[in-house]
């Protein structure tokens, strides 16, 4: 009855406030915006409906993290507003039970909740059916899929945060703690999930995340297939279960604490601090009141008073002082200028390892892991601007919450003393959390044992670069707050200012000059330094200063001082305000904004041309619409490109003159040239080796169109000579291009130079987008079976070009070098290639060059003069690579191999003809000595120079798999070779983790393959089961054999298939089973030891019996499995305990077993006392390894 | 320096009119602005302590515009609110420093002595290091007033300040207050009748918006001199006294009840003459025997 009472009340109460509408209309709005814009953008992308149950549920779990943090005083307020408003004498005195009041109080919240989160529900609807949608994205109607998401995600979700956020309230007595609640969750849900504390355990991060972000947002939008992600349903099972279980715990937990503490009893202060301060107080004298007759005079001195600026800038200090005192005192505080920096350390020294390597931390290296714009939502610092609102919030209400608001209102002073006070307050939090930042990075240097801090370039990021950023959203959240004369409004539209800015180009927002604070960022690398990133960060931040000005001065205008809340009573008082001096500062604010936001504008949008998203898409379906008739017909082919390139790095500036040698190897003459040329640089004019008119000269869409007056025949050839300048014109609205710099220049011919014939990929590929602009379907790739798509091939070219540049600096270009001069200053580089290429690059830096050779080969590493850690595995992998591939595949077709560095952060290659490029992330690998960890660069290298002998193949289904998988085979072949089957396995073991390519079970098969695990995990796994049951020799001579079919480009394009033939050619027929199962369908073992016991039978012999179980599963492409029958050779072995530094222990037995399906006992017969025993004990076929390991078990000894 | 205030009116957004042409000059010395709850006194303090505005009229303190010169009436201001709250984590001293140093006492020395002496006059001294979270109501109010004296005020606006006060600290703080209503104009707001007769020059009565009479209270104690008769009856006796009688107040004297009764001329047998005091201004004013209410509608009871 009471409870009735207690629930109805509590319900009643905030379903009649504004907030509690606010949320929901909120909600409503951002569900809405997200199924439009963003779900429907995938969708396109991947073209699922747009109503699907997976749609849904996304849509659900992003709108659940924005309830989370606009939302918490629903929960707060529940638990705390009788404290808060000095209510809880009478109601604690009630004759009611704290069940009874906290039950009644919680379950409100909770059905608040509840009704709130059903606006995403109901936004969803709005959006999927209201008018604007394309009909052909829409599925049917399907109640399930909104009561899923919403009992599965948002209900469980509600549960959650609102246990936690009432905890927190009831237990500080304040309704905001709430919000630190909903930080927390936010931040396990972010940061911990996303943020890879756990790189590679997924399944931690799913069951930590709690709010299912990881889950539905990485791990289903990864793992389910387009039909998947229209027709299923989300289903309670497996990792979402135990998540929601585990949560729904923790919930309970929180709560079954919050009970038990829960006192119906007076407040006093006390933490464990002012509890051992009281204990002193407690003796000091306590006057009395006070008696008449005590009253002697005491008189007043009268002193000086002054009001003016100086007094002024010390009471903003003061305020600021005790402001910052206010939040570093504080739990909130604490967290951030305590807890963050000490979790920072762990979290950097975590992010100084990739996939198992040790990672140099050079200082640049841990500054990435220290930053992050304003705007980056995934980043795990978003947690600061969201802490920053909170201290806003705290810091604007600080008097009135205490009660003295009329008096410090009537204290003498302008409204900017408060406003620059708190301000300079929270300014000076971030300040101390810098400090403790850059501290916590050194720490973390240091532990690794890094001696190369590079103060100065800590203080110029993160004071000089981040701390802008921070203070410019600071200053907002202030000014939201302060005008603002309610608490939970203040903090539910500062949240939605954060929102705005980090999702802004879903409201359709994408300029820089729209969205607060915004700008290019800024980059460093060690090879680049700033290079020229900064002028255009400075440009937008100044800025967004001069807008800070402005909004401070609305701030100052609009302060709440004194009881008036109307807006036309606060109109006056504005007026009142605005003085001479206020008037000039805003006069100034809004004169920096003009000129600043002038001089940006005009470089962004006059110098350069700025287009929105859709303006791109648009040019892209308008060259479609143009030209496409063009795509079929007969265009001479590039043979050779002879090039003169000028870079000069300080002036950022390039020109290139080049002629390429076209041949016309159609069956018909041609009467007219094609050239697509590139956008943002300047292709001057074209001429001909004859007589051509130019019909189309279209630099909008970047296609010109040249008749020749005599037709090329069949055979002929021709010249083209072009040229190309590349000159910045100030800045662009996403900053500077990056391409030319005072040290490591790097583009490509795809970045500038012009191609023959009509741009495929220049083509929309989304069937939304093609859609919307009335364009025909087409497959993303060609499929498998396309014939014609294999006969597209573009032969490689000659290349030969002269490179000049600054005399201090080394150009590179791919070919030999020919020769190398110096003249007017400049240096000359000229290389020439001895067998075709195909795309090339070119490189300016001052680059320390590591020379070696191989037989015949020149061995070349131009890399940054301080990255040199790397060199010497670098040259033993490349020669073991040219030793393994020359003699099992085919000669290497150049005379040298360079391996050039560029600036950049990624640990990865990238390999062309004769060149092997990487960022400086790779330099930066520091595999341990000893033999028992993976040599992971070393296997990069193979992988890389592996691509040398990659065949021409089509760009059809199963591309990825004839360039890397293939690639990946080689590489692990080289592994073993050089550095011992064990290491092989270390690197398999490696490859096997699902990070950073977790295992797909549904799916296109092999053959047709095109996903990353496919092509970089499945593909090679495939293709080193078949070498381990037919033999390295026979899969080797099936490549050997494709190498000599396509690799002279005589015959078609190089597909799947015809590897698939070759392999069959060389598979006996007991095993074309196994090359069905790996390369046909989608096969997968589960392979499980259950039990293994060993008896020993005699002298130097050990009896053991293995109970395994198998099963043999096949997956379709919509994800539906299949068992199949079992009856085939597997590995069956037993072990001794591993030596030192081993992998896995001394094989005493390994042998195939015939194994069929189900459960079954083995018995063989070891000379030692084993300690293991395994099926497939390898993992050649069944390639679930780590937590899942159930291939092999421990050994029972019996008697 | 005066305080003047011009038919000044306020009305609330739920329709409720706080203020009706409010017209008061309140010279230097104690003013004491006597009223039942909610008859207005809070909203004329805040409009004089610059925290709200009036729809209408216009104040004058000497030669300032309190509504549209808030900055120099803050500088010369002392305000201490009917209720208000403190940081419960930091000590007097800090607390009124920070005030201090609010109020423009620019120099640590100068602060340092002030803020000594008026913790020493709210005989707060000796606690001075404590957190307030721990200050009873009393010491709480006491801290009120030194950051109201802060600044040496001209004009001193005290709202309700002994209601939370025992005996002795009221007696003490009226004191103080009268200290300081030497050389300013000290407004103070109340319904305790004592607290005016005690110690303000000046008085003014209020109820429901309006003002009922400004006068001295000795002056007006005087003017009833001769009209107010009490009768000492039994509760029974009251309501057919009540239809006889002009009564202005009743009071309970050990179990009898006392009536006064407003008349210019002897009511009859069993009444006695009595000496008037302020208490039965008040009562007669707010029953509209004397003052503006009798202005405006005649005598409300014949007698």
């Amino acid at each position: 009855m009471k409870f009735r009472e207690i629930f109805r009340f509590e319900f009643a109460y905030q379903v009649r406030r504004v907030w509690t509408w606010l949320f929901f209309a909120v909600l409503i709005a951002i569900a809405f915006l997200m199924t439009r814009d963003g779900t429907l953008a995938e969708a396109l992308r991947d073209d699922f409906f747009l109503n699907s149950p997976f749609a849904i549920a996304k849509t659900t779990v992003t709108c659940s993290l924005i309830w989370l943090l606009v939302a918490p005083v629903v929960a707060g307020e529940a638990a705390a507003r009788d404290v808060a408003t000095g209510m809880h004498p009478l109601t604690y005195t009630a004759p009611i039970s704290k069940a009874e009041y906290l039950g009644g109080r919680f379950l409100a919240a909770l059905a608040l909740n509840a009704l709130i989160l059903l606006a995403v529900q109901a936004g969803i609807l709005l959006a999927v059916y209201s008018p604007g949608v394309d009909v052909e994205i829409l599925g049917p109607f399907r109640p399930g899929a909104y009561l899923t998401a919403y009992g599965f995600i948002a209900l469980p979700n509600a549960f959650v945060a609102t246990a936690i956020q009432f905890s927190l309230a009831a237990r500080s007595g304040r309704p905001m703690a709430s919000f630190l609640g909903s930080v927390l969750l936010f931040f396990m849900a972010y940061v911990v999930s996303i943020f890879l504390l756990f790189q590679g355990r997924q399944d931690v991060a799913n069951l930590l995340d709690p709010i299912g972000v990881h889950f539905i947002l990485s791990d289903l939008s990864h793992l389910w297939t387009t039909i998947e992600k229209s027709w299923r349903l989300i289903e309670l099972e497996g990792t979402v279960l135990r998540n929601r279980l585990l949560w729904l715990g923790i919930a309970l937990g929180a709560l079954a604490v919050t009970y038990l503490r829960f006192r119906f009893a007076h407040r006093t202060e006390s933490t464990w601090w002012t509890r051992r301060s009281r204990r002193r107080d407690a003796h000091s004298p306590m006057p009395a009141g006070i008696g008449v007759t005590a009253s002697t005079p005491i008189s007043v001195p009268q002193v000086p008073r002054t009001f003016g600026f100086a007094i002024h800038a010390r009471q903003t200090l003061a305020i600021a002082w005790t402001s910052f005192r206010t939040i570093a005192t504080s739990w909130a505080g604490l967290a951030l200028l305590a807890a963050i920096p000490l979790m920072t350390v762990p979290v950097v020294l975590d992010q100084m390892e990739l996939n198992g390597v040790p990672l140099v931390p050079r200082t640049a290296r841990v500054i990435e892991e220290l930053t992050a714009p304003l705007s980056a939502e995934l980043s795990r610092w978003v947690i600061i601007p969201l802490l920053l609102v909170f201290f806003a919030g705290e810091l604007v209400w600080r008097e009135r919450e205490a009660g003295l608001g009329e008096i410090t209102d009537a204290m003498p002073g302008s409204e900017w003393v408060p406003f620059l006070g708190k301000f300079l307050g929270l300014g000076l939090v971030l300040v101390v959390f810098m400090a403790l930042l850059t501290t916590a990075g050194i720490l973390a240097q240091v532990i690794l044992g890094y001696q190369e801090f590079e103060i100065g370039l800590y203080l110029k990021i993160l004071f000089g670069l981040q701390l802008p950023e921070y203070l410019l959203f600071a200053l907002l959240a202030l000014v939201v707050h302060g005008p603002v004369d309610q608490k939970y409004i203040g903090h539910l539209v500062a949240i939605i200012a954060y929102v705005f800015i980090t999702l802004a180009s879903m409201f359709g927002i994408e300029h820089n000059l729209l969205i607060y604070g915004a700008g290019p960022e800024w980059s460093y690398t060690e090879m680049r330094s700033f290079g020229p990133s900064l002028g255009p960060w400075l440009w937008f931040k100044l800025y967004w200063a001069a807008w800070a000005l402005l909004l401070a001065v609305v701030a100052r205008l609009l302060w709440v001082r004194g009881r008036e809340r109307g807006p036309g009573v606060r109109l006056r008082l504005a007026r009142h305000r605005f003085t001479r001096p206020t008037a000039w500062t805003a006069a100034a604010a809004v004169g920096l904004i003009l000129t600043l936001g002038g001089f940006i504008f005009y470089n962004t949008n006059v110098l350069n041309e700025y287009l929105t998203a859709s303006d791109i898409t648009e040019r892209r379906a308008e060259y479609e619409r143009r030209y496409r008739r063009y795509a079929g017909i007969p265009q001479p082919r590039l043979t050779g490109t002879n090039l003169h390139v000028e870079i000069h790095p300080e002036r950022r500036e390039a020109e290139i003159r080049g002629t390429y040698r076209l041949v016309n190897s159609s069956g018909v003459a041609i009467d007219s040239i094609h050239l697509a040329t590139v956008p943002d640089v300047e292709t001057g004019a074209v001429a001909f080796d004859r007589p051509a008119e130019p019909v189309i000269l279209d630099e909008d869409l970047h296609h010109r169109i040249y008749t020749l007056e005599r037709p090329l025949q069949p055979g002929d050839s021709l010249r083209l000579d072009f040229q190309v300048r590349v000159e910045p014109h100030g800045f662009r609205e996403s900053g500077v291009d990056a391409s030319v710099v005072a040290n490591g220049a790097f583009f490509t011919n795809r970045d500038w130079l012009p191609a023959i014939g009509y741009q495929r990929d220049r083509e929309l590929t989304s069937p939304a987008d093609r859609r919307a602009h009335g364009l025909a379907p087409r497959p993303l790739i060609a499929s498998l079976y396309d014939v014609e798509a294999r006969k597209d091939r573009g032969d490689g070219i000659a290349f030969e070009a002269v490179v000049g540049t600054d005399e201090n600096q080394v150009a590179v270009a791919p070919g030999a070098l020919r020769g190398t001069w110096t003249e007017g200053g400049r240096r000359y580089f000229r290389y020439s290639t001895d067998a075709p290429i195909g795309e090339y690059a070119f490189f300016s830096a001052d680059y320390a060059v590591h020379e070696a050779r191989w037989n015949d080969v020149a061995i070349r590493i131009y890399h940054h003069p301080g990255h040199t850690a790397n060199l010497d595995r670098m040259v033993r992998s490349v020669r073991a690579s040219l030793d393994y591939y020359t003699e099992q595949f085919s000669p290497y077709p150049y005379s040298h191999i360079s391996l050039v560095e560029h600036p950049g952060h990624g640990t990865g290659m990238h390999a062309d003809p004769s060149m092997i490029t990487y960022e400086e992330g790779f330099s930066d690998w520091t595999p341990e000595d000893d033999p028992g960890s993976l040599d992971l660069p070393f296997a990069v290298v193979a992988h890389e120079m592996a691509h040398q002998w990659t065949v021409p193949y089509a760009h059809v289904e199963g591309a990825p798999v004839m360039s890397e998988s293939i690639a990946w085979y080689y590489g692990m072949k080289v592994v073993e070779n050089a550095r011992g089957r064990e290491h092989l396995r270390r690197l398999l073991s490696f490859m096997r983790q699902p990070h950073p390519y977790p295992q797909i079970r549904r799916g296109e098969p092999l053959l047709r393959g095109l996903d990353p695990y496919l092509s970089y995990r499945k593909g090679p796994f495939a293709l080193y089961a078949l070498s381990e049951y037919i033999g390295e020799e026979r899969v080797n001579g099936a490549l050997r054999r494709l190498i000599e079919v396509h690799g002279s480009g005589e015959a078609p394009l190089a597909t799947t298939l015809d590897l698939y033939r070759e392999l069959q050619a060389v598979t006996p027929k007991s095993l074309q089973y196994l090359l069905h199962d790996l390369f046909e369908v989608n096969t997968y073992w589960e392979l499980e030891m259950e039990r293994a016991t060993a008896e020993q039978t005699g002298e130097g012999a050990w009896q053991v019996t293995l109970d395994v179980r198998a099963r043999k599963v096949v997956a379709d492409p919509a994800g539906v499995e299949t068992e199949v029958p079992i009856d085939e050779w597997v590995e069956v072995g037993v072990f001794a305990p591993a030596g030192e530094g081993e992998e896995l222990s001394e094989p005493l037995y390994v042998q195939k077993h015939r194994i069929r399906s189900g459960q079954q006992t083995i018995t063989v017969t070891a000379p030692r006392k084993p300690v293991g025993a395994g099926i497939d004990p390898y993992h050649v076929l069944d390639w679930e390894e780590g937590e899942d390991d159930d291939n092999i078990e421990g050994v029972e000894i019996e008697r | 320096m005066e305080l003047h205030i011009r038919d000044v009116s306020k009305t609330y957004p739920n329709g409720v009119q706080a203020l009706k042409d409010v017209t008061l000059t309140i010279p230097a010395g104690m003013y004491g602005l006597l009223g039942p709850n909610g008859a207005g006194k809070s909203t004329l303090m805040r409009i004089l302590a610059t925290l709200q505005e009036p729809d209408e009229g216009s104040i004058r303190l000497g030669d300032t515009d309190v509504l549209n010169q808030k900055g120099e009436v803050r500088k010369t201001l002392g305000y201490l609110p009917q209720e208000f709250g403190v940081y419960p984590k930091v000590s007097a001293e800090n607390l009124l420093n920070h005030f201090a140093l609010l109020k423009g006492i620019a120099e640590r020395r100068a602060r340092k002595e002030v803020v000594e002496a008026l913790l020493r006059q709210t005989n707060l001294w000796e606690v001075r290091k404590q957190k307030l979270g721990g200050y009873s109501g009393g010491m709480k109010q006491r801290f009120g007033v030194a950051v109201a004296l802060l600044g040496n005020p001209k004009l001193m606006i005290v709202d309700e300040p002994t209601a939370g006060l025992d005996p002795a600290e009221r007696v003490r703080f009226l004191n103080l207050l009268s200290e300081v209503g030497e050389n300013s104009v000290v407004l103070l707001s109340t319904h305790i009748v004592e607290d005016v007769s005690e110690l303000c020059t000046r008085m003014a009565i209020i109820d429901r918006g309006e003002i009922l009479l400004a006068a001295e209270p000795l002056g007006a104690v005087g003017d009833l001199r001769g009209r107010i008769w009490r009768r000492v009856i039994s509760k029974e006796e009251l309501p057919e006294l009540e239809r006889e009688h002009a009564v202005i107040s009743t009071k309970l004297l050990a179990g009898r009840t006392v009536a006064h009764v407003y008349s210019e001329t002897a009511p009859g047998p069993g009444f006695e003459p009595t000496e008037p005091d302020l208490e039965d201004v008040y009562s007669s004013t707010m029953a509209g025997h004397i003052g503006r209410r009798l202005e405006q509608s005649g005598p409300a009871v014949a007698s």
